[in-house]
Parts: C-alpha cells; structure tokens; sequence
C-alpha cells in the first residue's frame, strides 16, 4: 500500500521542482497524441461520415475494417513499423526509427480507425432527411459531410478525446519504434513501464498518477458532452 | 443439486490438500531446502546463473530461487532478510554493506570484462589515437575512447537505469575528475543490456556492454568491438552472506552452502568452463584472461 503513498508524493515532488523527464514525457504524449488525432481527422471523418450517409453496398465492409483497426493490438503496430522503419527494413533510410515522428505516425494509425466508425456511427444514425435536403439544393459530399459535422458535434467531439486517450494511453508504438530515450521520446506510459523495471515504484506511480488524470479528464470531457446531446 | 455442491467441496478439498503438500518441508537435522538469492541482471543473463544454480541443486539438494534487481535493490534485499544471498558487482556499494554491519561474509565469486563497441568510424579512432600519443601512454583507455566518441560528435546510447553498467559508463566518464556532459549524440534508454545493445546497433551507435551479453548477441548485429583491455572494465562480482536471518538461523545454513559452494572447486569448476559462442565472459579471481573478444 505504501507504494501509493510513495507515488502520490513523488509525483507532487517531481512536477513541483519541474523534473526535466517528468515535464517532458508529459508534453511528449499531449502533442503526440493531439497532433495525431488531428492529422488523422480530416481523412477519417470525412470518409466515416460518407460512408454512413450514403450507405453504400459495400458499408458494412467497411465498418468491419474500421472495427478491425481500432482492436490491432498496439505492439502489432509497434513491430509491424518497427519492420518498416528499422534500418534492414523497406524505409529505414528514411531515418523514423526511434524518433518522435515514428510516434506520431503511428498513432495517426491508432487514431484513424477510431474517427471513422464513430463518425459513421453519428452519421448513420442522423435524420436521413438531412442528405435528402442537401441533395435537393444540388450539394455534393463536401456539403452533406459539413451538414453532417454540425449537427453531430458533440459525438464527434467524443470521437476525438476517445481516439486521444488511445493515442496517450498505449505503450506498444511508443516503446517499440520510439525507444524510449530520455527527453526525446519517452511517452508517460513509457516512464511507467521503465521505471517499474527498475525497480523506482514511487517515480512510477507519479507518471502513472499524471497519466491516468489526463487519461480519465478526457473521458468525464467527452461524457459531459455526450450528455449534452441527448438533451 | 446437493450431490452436485457435495462433489464440487470434495474437489476443493482435494485441491488445497494438494497445494499445501507441495511445498517443501525443512528435514529434521535443519536447514532450508530454499532460498533465495538477489542478484542482478548480468550474471543471470548470460546464461552463467542457471548452470550454477542447477548443479548447486544437483549437488546439495538446495532449491535457490534468483530474482534480478537492481544493485541496490539487491543489497536492500539482503539487508532487510529478503534474500538469503546476495551476488552483485558494486564493490564500493558491497564494502559499504559490509561495514555498515549487514552482512557476515563477503567473498570474491568470478569477475567478468565490460568493452566498448560501436560502428568503425575513422574520425573516432583517430581522436583517440592522438588522445593516447598526447598522454605518452599506449595502454587502452576507455575513458579516453568514450571522450573520443564525444568529441567526434558519434552518438553513444547508454543504459540510464542505475544498473551496475551505468555506473561504470558514469564511472568511466567521470576518471580523472572529469566533468560527464551530455551532447547531442547522447541517448539514454533507461533499458536492460539487451534492448540497449539492439537499439546501438539500429542507430550505428556506441554504447558499453559486459562481454557475456555481448558474445551471446553479436552475431545478430553490425556493431563491434572498439576498446578493451583498459583494467577499468573489469567488473568484480561479490558474493555476500547477509546477516539478516542471524548466523544460526535455518536459511543460513544452506545461504552458506551456497557461498562456500560458488567459491569452491565445484563452483569454480563451473564459471571455468562457462562459454558463450566459443569464448569465456567470466573468470576466476586471479586469473589473466586471454586479450578482448
């Protein structure tokens, strides 16, 4: 039990007296984690969106390779760049390996199936009288995609801060084909994990006491706005 | 229903009966039949550690169960009756339990060679050449070799977790009153020799590695050797009885038998005959070790 107490005072002592690994683990996994939400966005809503307006034949393909890709296993990703990104792989001249890029990269591919079911999801169940209207004013996709965004708003915001705590949360990519190097790219997970293995629970339990607030502050966000929806 | 229930308690029974008769029981003349040994992750990683264990058990009838930690961990464990043994390479951090009380015995177990190793980059060796013709000296220096890996600007990866070879790459950095700086080539994986030796090799970087781990991975990477032979890479490991369990207390008896058993004729037997991918990483106390690997 003590190891939570020891945690909790670590990790007052560590942001407190700005711990250079601390704060930059923290800012490492916020802007990877937002960067790779929003790159991803404009691809996946869009193409989420579409598809559940339109409900083409091939939909439920779709949904089922949408579905696919948010339960990939997050080491499977991580080796699976690793394979690409290490140096006797297909790009490793491109220099990734290791380096925040690779994270980013893939998270973008954590995130991205995420965005689109869950934008097709909202755009499913829209009111089909919407695409009727934008349809009978001569719109095209862009437009019935745009009606559709803002008048899903609030679950799609959802999307986004679930498709960020993924991204924050795992530790597969991050350890994987980010390495783990001190004040370059060791995510809050990563410290976790790390400093677990040698043995410094209470130095753990701080990143981990950081982590699970920013984690759990995204889903009481999303919940809040999700019941302003229902209203 | 009630058969049913009936069957499932006997089940239940038989279970716990079974699980309770597993564990083993002190013989009547005394003395455990197991212990538990801290160590770190070195030894046990070469492979060095199950041979010895085995043939300690084979021999002795003694179950030792190893755990690896840090170093400091380690003589925490011994300290607070954790462990029964403990086997570590600190000496410094090993003399300081000792006079502070905590353990009965300390004995020289084996002692292995740390080398520096890295891609072949001329720019480095050159730095390190005029750095030994300056000093007057021809003997290796792999204080000197590290600095010559800063100054060229080359990337080093260090370990970064406050194991036995960190200290030593802080130890290294630091001779002579030295000031350790980072630059920009500086990488710190907080991660076990393995994982840090992969990633050297991934980044064409340097990086110090104990010579067992090293002879069982080189053939998978593109690294190799660049300095050895400078006495500072030698790495003693000490084997030490701690006092926690008091002198007569069941598990020090067999905690003692190991002692006496890793130092003796068998042990040394053992540690001898140790390979890995045909060279010996270990040696015994007062052997000279043929030249690096």
């Amino acid at each position: 039990m003590d190891i939570f107490a020891d945690g909790a005072r670590e990790a007052w002592a560590l942001l407190t007296r700005g711990d250079a690994v601390t704060w930059h683990a923290i800012w490492l996994s916020l802007w990877t984690s937002v960067l790779s939400v929003m790159l991803a966005a404009p691809f996946a809503v869009p193409l989420g969106a579409w598809i559940g307006l339109s409900k083409p034949r091939s939909q439920y393909t779709w949904v089922f390779l949408f579905r696919l890709g948010v339960g990939v296993p997050t080491v499977a990703l991580g080796l699976f760049l690793y394979g690409l990104f290490s140096r006797r792989g297909p790009f490793g001249d491109l220099g990734f390996l290791f380096t925040p890029q690779a994270i980013v990269i893939g998270e973008v591919l954590l995130a991205f199936p995420i965005l689109a079911s869950l934008s097709h999801a909202a755009a499913a169940n829209l009111d089909p009288r919407v695409l009727e209207t934008v349809r009978t004013h001569g719109g095209g996709r862009l437009l019935a995609v745009r009606l559709m965004v803002s008048e899903t708003r609030a679950a799609l915001v959802a999307a986004f801060l679930l498709a960020f705590g993924r991204c924050l949360t795992e530790l597969g990519v991050a350890i994987i084909v980010g390495g783990g190097y001190e004040l370059r790219t060791r995510t809050l997970p990563a410290q976790v994990s790390l400093e677990i293995s040698k043995g410094e629970f209470g130095k753990a339990a701080a990143a981990c006491l950081v982590l699970v607030v920013l984690a759990f502050g995204a889903v009481i966000v999303a919940w809040f706005l999700g019941q302003e929806r229902k209203r | 229903m009630t058969s049913r229930r009936r069957l499932l308690a006997l089940a239940l029974a038989a279970l716990s009966l079974g699980a309770v008769s597993c564990g083993r029981s002190d013989p009547a003349g005394g003395g455990a039949r197991t212990i538990r040994l801290s160590t770190t992750t070195s030894a046990r990683d070469t492979g060095l550690l199950e041979v010895l264990l085995l043939e300690f058990e084979k021999d002795t009838g003694i179950e030792v169960l190893a755990v690896s930690v840090g170093t400091g961990e380690a003589l925490k464990h011994g300290e607070r009756g954790d462990a029964d043994v403990v086997l570590v390479h600190a000496r410094k951090a090993e003399d300081a339990f000792m006079t502070a009380g905590h353990g009965v015995e300390r004995r020289d177990a084996w002692w292995n060679r740390f080398v520096i190793v890295g891609p072949a980059n001329e720019a480095v060796e050159k730095r390190y050449r005029e750095t030994l013709a300056a000093g007057g000296s021809a003997a290796p220096s792999a204080s000197a070799y590290l600095r010559a890996v800063r100054d060229a600007g080359a990337m080093f990866v260090s370990r970064g977790d406050d194991s036995g070879t960190h200290k030593r790459e802080l130890d290294l950095w630091t001779a002579g009153g030295a000031k350790f700086e980072r630059w920009v080539g500086y990488r710190s994986t907080g991660q076990g020799m393995g994982p840090t030796l992969t990633i050297a090799d991934e980044e064409d970087a340097y990086t110090l590695v104990d010579e067992g781990t090293w002879l069982k991975m080189r053939k998978r990477l593109r690294l190799g050797v660049r300095s050895t032979g400078d006495p500072g890479l030698e790495n003693p490991y000490g084997i030490i009885l701690p006092r926690a369990d008091g002198p007569t207390g069941p598990r020090s008896a067999a905690a003692r038998k190991l002692v006496e058993w890793v130092t003796g004729p068998r042990g040394r037997d053992v540690v001898r005959s140790f390979t890995v991918d045909g060279e010996r990483p270990f040696f015994l106390p007062g052997e000279t070790p043929p030249p690096g690997p």
